[in-house]
C-alpha cells in the first residue's frame, strides 16, 4: 500500500520534474553562460567537463540586462504585497479586535505597506552593495532597455487586462442573463473563434484595421470620418488584438460564477431595496469577484509574455519583453541574454500566479 | 352540512367594516400563451397569516411574485392598503419577502445580512445596530452574527432569511415555502415559532405552501388554489370540514368520496337531510344539508376516514354498510382500513389505537361494519 | 493465377520498401525560391528523393544551424549568416571532384561572395540581389511632385521628403545589418564599418526620419506596396518586384518600381552550403551540381525573378530577367554595390542595442 501511494505521488512530480524543471534548470543554465560564435553558441557547455562547465557560470548576463533593478522592484512588490496581505491584518487586528474596514483604509494601508517595502528594499541594497562591491553591477542599470521593456510590458498587460473586463464583463452578464435555451449558443459563439488558428485571426484583423482595410472602408463610405484612420501599426492595434484574442479567456470565467449566482440573490437584494444598479454593486458584483480575479489572471499572464500580437499589429515603438526576448534569441544568437531575459520574466509571473492560486483556492472553500 | 362558526375573536373577514391590506382585483396573468392567474379576487386583511396552497404549478407562488413587485399583473389591480402598487417597484414596496432558496448574500455575514435593508433606508447608523441585534435576539441567531451563510445550519440559515425579511418591519410579509428545505421534526419546531413570531410583530404574513399540513398550522386562513384559480378560501377548519368541491377535500387530508344521486325524499329521511342512492341495491346514504337538492340530480358525498366508525357487530346508526377488510395500515397511533363495500368501492375507516394490541380481532378478509351519523360528512354538488 | 496475383502483390511490396529505404536529399530554402518542375526534374534524373522544406528567415535557418542536427542536406543562408556559420563550424567544404559544373559560375559574384566564404570553399552563389528602395510612383510624385527622388536615398533619408511621406506610409526593413550601412553609405562612412562609434552615427539620420517610419518589417511590405496601403518601402529588390507583379495582377491602379539608389546600395547573396552533419552529403553534391547546370539555373531565375551567380546561365534567361536593370544592374551600378560582413558578437551588441533605439526610441 505504502509502495503504492508513493508511486502515485511520484507521478505528478516526475511530470513536473520533466517538463518543467528540467527544461528551466537548462534555460537557467543557458542565462548564466557567454555567447560564443559555436554550435550550441554559448559557452560552456557539457562538453567541457561537468565541474569545468559550472565554473564557468557566471551573472555577467543578468547584470547586463539590468536584472538587479528588476530584482529590487519585485522584491518591493511581493514585500508589499505580504506585509498588506499577512502583516497588517494581523497587526490590525491586535489593535482594534472589533473594526470594520473600509476601502479608505485599506488604501491608507497599502500605501504605507508599499512605503515600508521601498525602504526596506533600498536598505537591503545599500547594505549588499556595500558588503560586496561585485553586487554593484546590478544595481547600475547599464541599458534601460530591458527594464523598460518590462515596464512597458507591464503597462500593456495591465490595460489590456482592464480593457478586456471592461468588455467581457457585460458580455458574460448578458449571456447568464440570457433564456436557458439560448446559453449553449451563446456560450459556442463566444469560444467558436478558437476553432481558427489564433495567427490566422491575427491577420485578419491586418485586413480590418489597416489605412485601406474594411473598418477605414466603412467609417469612410459612412461619412464618420474624411481621412482613413492611422490605426495599424499603433498601440491601439495591439489593444484590440490582445482584447479580441483574449475575451474568451476573460467572458468563460465570469459567465460561470455569474451563471452559478441564484437569480433570486438580486430579486432579494431589490427586495431590501436596492435599485437595480445598487443590486448590482452590491450582490452581482462582489459574488463574481472570483471569476473576474480568474479571467484578470488569464488574461494578465499570457499578456505579459505577449509576442505575436505586438510583432503584427504593432508599431515599431510597442516595445514588450516577448519581442525583446525574441530579438535576443534570433537576431543576435545571445541566448544567454535571452534566457536571462526569460528567467526574469518567469521569476516576474510569479506573483500573479500565486495570487491567482490563492484566489482559486479561496473560490473553493 | 352546517359547522358552527368558529369562536375566534380574530376573524376581520367577516367583519363587513373591516379595511384588507391587500386586494386583488380581478388579478389575470398571463406568460405568453400559459394562464397563470385567471380573474383572481380576494382580501387579505391585517395582521392574518395567509396561506396560499395548491400543487405546483396553480399560480399560488406568481400571486405572491406580484404582491413581492418581481412580475406585473397582466388585467386587473393589486391595492396595498388601497393604493394600487401596480407601477411601485420591489425596492419601493413596504413588502418585503423571505425566499423559498433563503438567497442569503453568501459573501455577508449574518449580521451583515441582516442589516442589508436596514442600510439601504435613511435609517442611521446607531439604530440599525440596535434592530439587527433586535432580530438576532429574536430569531436567537446572537452567536452566529459574524458567520457567513455557508458556515451555519439550514435551520439558522431559516431564521436569518427571516429575520432579515422582517428587519424593515414591512407592512407584509411573503413566505415562499419557508420550510421546504428542513426536515421534519424541524419544521413542525419553525412552524410554532413562525407563528409565534408572527404574533409578537403583529405582520402580516402571506406563506405559499404545497405542504397542506403546514398550511393548517400556521394559517389564519388558506386559499386553496387550482389552475391559477381559487378553490376555496377559508379558516383551516372549515376548508377541512366543510370544503366546497371534491378538488379541495380531496386536496386536504384522507377522504372518501361516493358518487351518487340524490333520491326521492321518502318519510325516513328526517328534515333537512338528503337521501342519497350510490348503489342499486344498498341502503342510500343519509346526510344533513342546508340546502336542498334536486331530486336525481347528481352529487358526490365526502367523508373524512377518522369520521367513520368500524365494528364486527352490526351498530345501531343513520348509515351503515357492511364489507370486507382488505388492507390495515397501522400507523402507531391510529389504524386505517380499507373496506370494501361493494365491487371497486373502498372506504377507509380510521381508529384511534386506545389500547395497546387492541383490535387485534380486525384482520384481513374479516367482515366488518362500517357506520356514521348524518352530520359526519358533506354532500358537494362540484 | 493465384500465384501471379501473389507475384504482383510482392512486386508491390518490393516497390513500397523500395521507396522507402531510397536515397533522399533534405534541401531547406527560401519559400517561393524556385520553379517546382526543378525539383520534380532532379528526382527523375538522379533518382533520388527530394524533401524540400522553406523557411523565410535567416535567423530560423540559424538558430537550427547552430542548434546542430538539422538533418538537412542543403541550406541557403545569405552572406554574412553563412560567414558566421561557417565559424561556427556548421559547415563542411564542398568536394570539388563532384561538382562538374563549377565552371559555370560567374566571377563577379564569386569574388564578392569569397569575403564571406574564403575561395568559396563551403558555398555556391544561388542567387543574389540588392536592398533599395520600392515606390508607389503614382502616390509619391502626388506627394512630392513629378521630380521626386525615386532613385536616391534622399527620399527616406531626408527628413524634409519622409515629413511629407509619412501621410501615405513608408515602411523600413527591420534589419540592422541592411539599414545601418545603408545609412552610413547615405553620410558618406564606409558602409562597412565595424567600429561601434561610426555605427552609431547611423543613428542620427535614422532620429531625423524615425517619427515618419510607420513602421520597421521585412515582410509585410509586400503586401503593403501592393494593397496602396503604404507608398515607400526599403526592401529587398525580389520582394519589390514580386508586390509589381502582385499590384499588376490585381490591376488596381497601384504602380509600383524598384531603384537601386544612385548613392549605391548593399548587394547579397544566398548560398548553397552543406551543414557538417548532413547525412546524405553525395547526394547533396548532386543537388548542388544539378543546380549550378546553366539551363536548371536559368530556369530557376527566370520564375522567381532574381539574378543568379551562373555566368553560363545568362543566355538561357528570358528578357524580362536579364534586360531589367532592378534585376540585373548595368555595370556601373554594379561597380557602386557594396558588400557588408558580419559583425563578432560584440559588436552585434551595439548594433542590435541601437536598433531597437532606432525603432523604439528607447
Amino acid at each position: 500500500m505504502k509502495l503504492r501511494r508513493s508511486f502515485l505521488i511520484a507521478v505528478p512530480y516526475t511530470w513536473l520534474l520533466i517538463f518543467f524543471l528540467v527544461p528551466f534548470g537548462i534555460v537557467l543554465k543557458i542565462s548564466f553562460s557567454d555567447i560564443a560564435l559555436a554550435i550550441p553558441p554559448y559557452t560552456p557547455t557539457l562538453k567541457d567537463g561537468f565541474w569545468q562547465m559550472l565554473s564557468g557560470l557566471d551573472l555577467e548576463n543578468y547584470a547586463f540586462i539590468g536584472a538587479g533593478a528588476v530584482f529590487a522592484l519585485f522584491a518591493v512588490v511581493v514585500i508589499s504585497i505580504a506585509m498588506f496581505q499577512i502583516v497588517y491584518p494581523r497587526v490590525r487586528r491586535a489593535l482594534i479586535p472589533d473594526a470594520r474596514y473600509g476601502v479608505f483604509d485599506s488604501a491608507a494601508a497599502a500605501l504605507t505597506t508599499l512605503a515600508v517595502a521601498l525602504v526596506n528594499v533600498a536598505l537591503i541594497v545599500a547594505v549588499l552593495g556595500l558588503l560586496f562591491p561585485a553586487l554593484k553591477a546590478f544595481v547600475d542599470i547599464p541599458d534601460f532597455l530591458y527594464f523598460a521593456a518590462y515596464l512597458s510590458s507591464l503597462k500593456i498587460a495591465i490595460i489590456s487586462t482592464f480593457l478586456t473586463l471592461l468588455i467581457g464583463y457585460p458580455i458574460a452578464y448578458a449571456m447568464a442573463r440570457a433564456a436557458e435555451h439560448w446559453r449553449p449558443t451563446l456560450l459556442m459563439l463566444v469560444i467558436l473563434p478558437f476553432w481558427t488558428s489564433f495567427l490566422i485571426r491575427v491577420y485578419a484583423w491586418i485586413g480590418i484595421l489597416s489605412t485601406e482595410g474594411y473598418l477605414n472602408q466603412f467609417l469612410l463610405g459612412v461619412g464618420i470620418i474624411g481621412e482613413p484612420l492611422a490605426i495599424l501599426n499603433t498601440p491601439i492595434a495591439v489593444y484590440i488584438g490582445i482584447v479580441y484574442t483574449y475575451l474568451p479567456f476573460m467572458v468563460l470565467p465570469i459567465y460561470a460564477a455569474l451563471d452559478k449566482m441564484d437569480d433570486s440573490l438580486v430579486e432579494a437584494a431589490e427586495d431590501l431595496g436596492c435599485t437595480a444598479l445598487s443590486a448590482f454593486w452590491l450582490v452581482t458584483a462582489p459574488l463574481s469577484k472570483p471569476g473576474v480575479i480568474a479571467g484578470c489572471f488569464l488574461v494578465f499572464i499570457p499578456t505579459l509574455g505577449e509576442f505575436v500580437i505586438p510583432s503584427l499589429l504593432g508599431g515599431s515603438n510597442t516595445v514588450m519583453i516577448g519581442k525583446v526576448l525574441w530579438e535576443e534569441f534570433f537576431n543576435n544568437r545571445d541566448w544567454p541574454v535571452a534566457s536571462a531575459v526569460a528567467v526574469i520574466l518567469l521569476l516576474i509571473l510569479i506573483i500573479p500566479i500565486v495570487l491567482f492560486q490563492r484566489n482559486q483556492q479561496e473560490a473553493d472553500q | 352540512m352546517a359547522q358552527p362558526k368558529p369562536n375566534k375573536v380574530f376573524a376581520p373577514w367577516d367583519d363587513p367594516d373591516a379595511k384588507p391590506i391587500i386586494q386583488f382585483k380581478n388579478v389575470t396573468k398571463r406568460f405568453g400563451d400559459f394562464t397563470a392567474i385567471d380573474n383572481l379576487t380576494l382580501d387579505i386583511y391585517p395582521q392574518e397569516f395567509f396561506a396560499l396552497l395548491g400543487p405546483s404549478g396553480c399560480g399560488k407562488t406568481t400571486l405572491m411574485r406580484m404582491l413581492g413587485g418581481f412580475e406585473t399583473p397582466t388585467e386587473g389591480t393589486i391595492l396595498l392598503d388601497g393604493v394600487d402598487i401596480g407601477p411601485v417597484p420591489p425596492n419601493e414596496r413596504p413588502v418585503n419577502m423571505m425566499f423559498q432558496s433563503y438567497a442569503l448574500f453568501p459573501h455577508l455575514s449574518v449580521w451583515d445580512n441582516i442589516a442589508f435593508g436596514l442600510k439601504r433606508s435613511n435609517m442611521p447608523k446607531d439604530q440599525i445596530g440596535e434592530r439587527v441585534e433586535r432580530m438576532l435576539k429574536l430569531t436567537q441567531l446572537g452567536k452566529f452574527a459574524k458567520r457567513k451563510p455557508h458556515q451555519i445550519s439550514g435551520g439558522q440559515r431559516q431564521r436569518v432569511a427571516l429575520a432579515r425579511s422582517l428587519a424593515k418591519a414591512p407592512k407584509l410579509l411573503l413566505l415562499d415555502e419557508p420550510l421546504g428545505a428542513l426536515d421534519k421534526k424541524l419544521r413542525n419546531e419553525t412552524q410554532f415559532e413562525l407563528m409565534d413570531i408572527q404574533e409578537t410583530t403583529g405582520t402580516t404574513f402571506v406563506i405559499v405552501t404545497h405542504d397542506q399540513e403546514e398550511a393548517m398550522t400556521v394559517a389564519s386562513r388558506v386559499a386553496v388554489m387550482v389552475d391559477g384559480n381559487l378553490a376555496q378560501v377559508a379558516t383551516p377548519d372549515q376548508i377541512y370540514e366543510a370544503p366546497s368541491s371534491t378538488y379541495v377535500a380531496d386536496f386536504i387530508g384522507d377522504v372518501n368520496i361516493i358518487e351518487g344521486v340524490v333520491d326521492l325524499p321518502d318519510a325516513e329521511v328526517p328534515d333537512g337531510a338528503v337521501s342519497i342512492r350510490w348503489s342499486p341495491t344498498e341502503a342510500p346514504i343519509i346526510a344533513m344539508m342546508d340546502t336542498a337538492l334536486p331530486t336525481a340530480s347528481a352529487c358526490h358525498f365526502a367523508i373524512r376516514p377518522e369520521k367513520v366508525s368500524i365494528s364486527t357487530e352490526k351498530p345501531e346508526a343513520k348509515n351503515v354498510m357492511s364489507g370486507k377488510i382488505l388492507d390495515i395500515a397501522y400507523l402507531g397511533n391510529i389504524s386505517t382500513y380499507h373496506v370494501e363495500v361493494a365491487p371497486g368501492l373502498i372506504i377507509k375507516a380510521q381508529a384511534t389505537n386506545v389500547r395497546r394490541l387492541s383490535r387485534r380481532n380486525l384482520t384481513w378478509d374479516d367482515h366488518v361494519y362500517l357506520s356514521w351519523t348524518d352530520t359526519a360528512g358533506v354532500v358537494l354538488t362540484e | 493465377m493465384k500465384n501471379a496475383y501473389l507475384l504482383s502483390g510482392i512486386a508491390a511490396l518490393a516497390l513500397v520498401a523500395g521507396s522507402a529505404t531510397a536515397e533522399e536529399v533534405r534541401v531547406y530554402n527560401w519559400s517561393d525560391y524556385i520553379d517546382e518542375d526543378l525539383l520534380a526534374q532532379f528526382e527523375e534524373e538522379t533518382g533520388i528523393d527530394l524533401i524540400y522544406d522553406v523557411f523565410d528567415s535567416n535567423e530560423v535557418l540559424e538558430t537550427k544551424m547552430l542548434s546542430g542536427g538539422s538533418g538537412y542536406d542543403v541550406v541557403v543562408p545569405s552572406g554574412t549568416f553563412l560567414q558566421r556559420q561557417i565559424v561556427a563550424g556548421a559547415f563542411q567544404t564542398l568536394d570539388q571532384s563532384q561538382l562538374s559544373n563549377a565552371g559555370n559560375m560567374w566571377d563577379v559574384v564569386s569574388s564578392r561572395t569569397e569575403q564571406y566564404d574564403p575561395e568559396n570553399a563551403y558555398s555556391i552563389n544561388y542567387m543574389w540581389g540588392t536592398t533599395g528602395i520600392g515606390v508607389n510612383v503614382g502616390r509619391v510624385q502626388e506627394v512630392l511632385g513629378e521630380d521626386a527622388p525615386i532613385d536616391s536615398w534622399d527620399l527616406v533619408f531626408d527628413p524634409a521628403n519622409m515629413e511629407k511621406l509619412a501621410e501615405c506610409g513608408v515602411h523600413f526593413l527591420d534589419a540592422p545589418a541592411e539599414m545601418i550601412p545603408a545609412a552610413l553609405n547615405y553620410i558618406g562612412e564606409d558602409p562597412n564599418s565595424h567600429d561601434p562609434d561610426v555605427i552609431a552615427k547611423a543613428a542620427d539620420v535614422f532620429d531625423a526620419v524615425r517619427p515618419f517610419i510607420q513602421k520597421f518589417n521585412s515582410s509585410a511590405y509586400i503586401n503593403g506596396l501592393a494593397n496602396g496601403d503604404i507608398c515607400v518601402a526599403v526592401g529587398w529588390s525580389g520582394d519589390v518586384l514580386q508586390a509589381r507583379d502582385r499590384a499588376a495582377e490585381a490591376d488596381n491602379g497601384v504602380e509600383i518600381a524598384y531603384n537601386v539608389p544612385i548613392e549605391g546600395a548593399q548587394m547579397w547573396f544566398d548560398q548553397m552550403a552543406i551543414p557538417v552533419d548532413a547525412p546524405n552529403v553525395e547526394g547533396a553534391h548532386k543537388f548542388l551540381n544539378f543546380i549550378m547546370d546553366a539551363q536548371n539555373m536559368a530556369a530557376a531565375s527566370n520564375y522567381v525573378y532574381y539574378a543568379n551567380g551562373n555566368l553560363a546561365s545568362q543566355e538561357h534567361l528570358i528578357e524580362d530577367v536579364i534586360g531589367d536593370v532592378a534585376i540585373y544592374p548595368d555595370a556601373a551600378t554594379l561597380d557602386n554595390l557594396f558588400t557588408t560582413t558580419p559583425y563578432d558578437a560584440r559588436v552585434q551588441r551595439v548594433v542590435t542595442r541601437l536598433w531597437t533605439t532606432v525603432k523604439s526610441g528607447q
